[in-house]
């Protein structure tokens, strides 16, 4: 509850190890910019995913969204990213 | 060799759940602004399609950086990553000109402080604050 003031987004630690994990060359860097960007990226993806899901369920009038839900986002949502 | 693979797995493991942790704070904001709740296995299942897709974003990044001769990957290469939705771009490229914005500002500020040290006049200092404001 005490976390509601400040925006949720991902860390800038936890992207680039995520990066880093898997470049496929070691000699590949990312520059920091970069990676703060990626992290809005991510965050807008995340977004998207839940707010879709929940959009789904709510037309099924069910205020619980389960994954039978995501599973019917999930094809639209991955052309658009 | 068996260490390194031992060290492999627990590592994507931990990724793993900072990227299930911050999923699911990120579904609950949306839950509680559009008055319904997420299964367990909702988010389990978002913050796996995440993290794949992560994968996905890597591989493409990698790749644009080096279609244009660069070693480094760069906020274009994540611009480029956006194409598909023109909303999408617009907010991503939006962005990128604040994150450049506060970085320029950083590097001035480094750039400044380490002046001051060096010498400090009051007329240099008046300069940079009116800057300052032309940039707010």
């Amino acid at each position: 509850m005490e976390r509601e003031e400040e925006p949720v987004e991902f860390s800038k630690i936890l992207v680039s190890k995520l990066l880093q994990m898997h470049l496929e060359e070691d000699k590949t860097k990312v520059s920091g910019p970069a990676v703060l960007l990626l992290a809005e990226l991510l965050k807008v993806f995340v977004h998207e995913a839940a707010a879709r899901a929940a959009r789904q369920a709510l037309t099924e009038d069910v205020s619980v969204v389960d994954i039978e839900h995501v599973e019917k986002i999930l094809p639209q949502l991955l052309l658009d990213f | 060799m068996a260490e390194s693979s031992e060290q492999q797995l627990p590592n994507t493991k931990r990724l793993q759940a900072a990227v299930h942790y911050t999923v699911g704070s990120l579904c609950q904001e949306i839950a509680n602004d559009k008055q319904v709740s997420f299964s367990k296995q909702a988010v389990a299942a978002i913050s796996e399609i995440t993290f794949r897709q992560c994968e996905t974003f890597t591989k493409d990044l990698e790749m644009f950086a080096r279609h244009a001769k660069r070693s480094t990957i760069t906020m274009d290469d994540v611009k480029l990553l956006a194409r598909r939705s023109r909303s999408l771009h617009a907010h991503i490229s939006e962005q990128s000109n604040e994150i450049a914005a506060n970085d320029r500002e950083e590097k001035e500020k480094r750039k400044r402080s380490n002046s001051a040290g060096k010498r400090r006049s009051d007329g240099d200092s008046a300069v940079a604050d009116s800057e300052d404001h032309i940039i707010e």
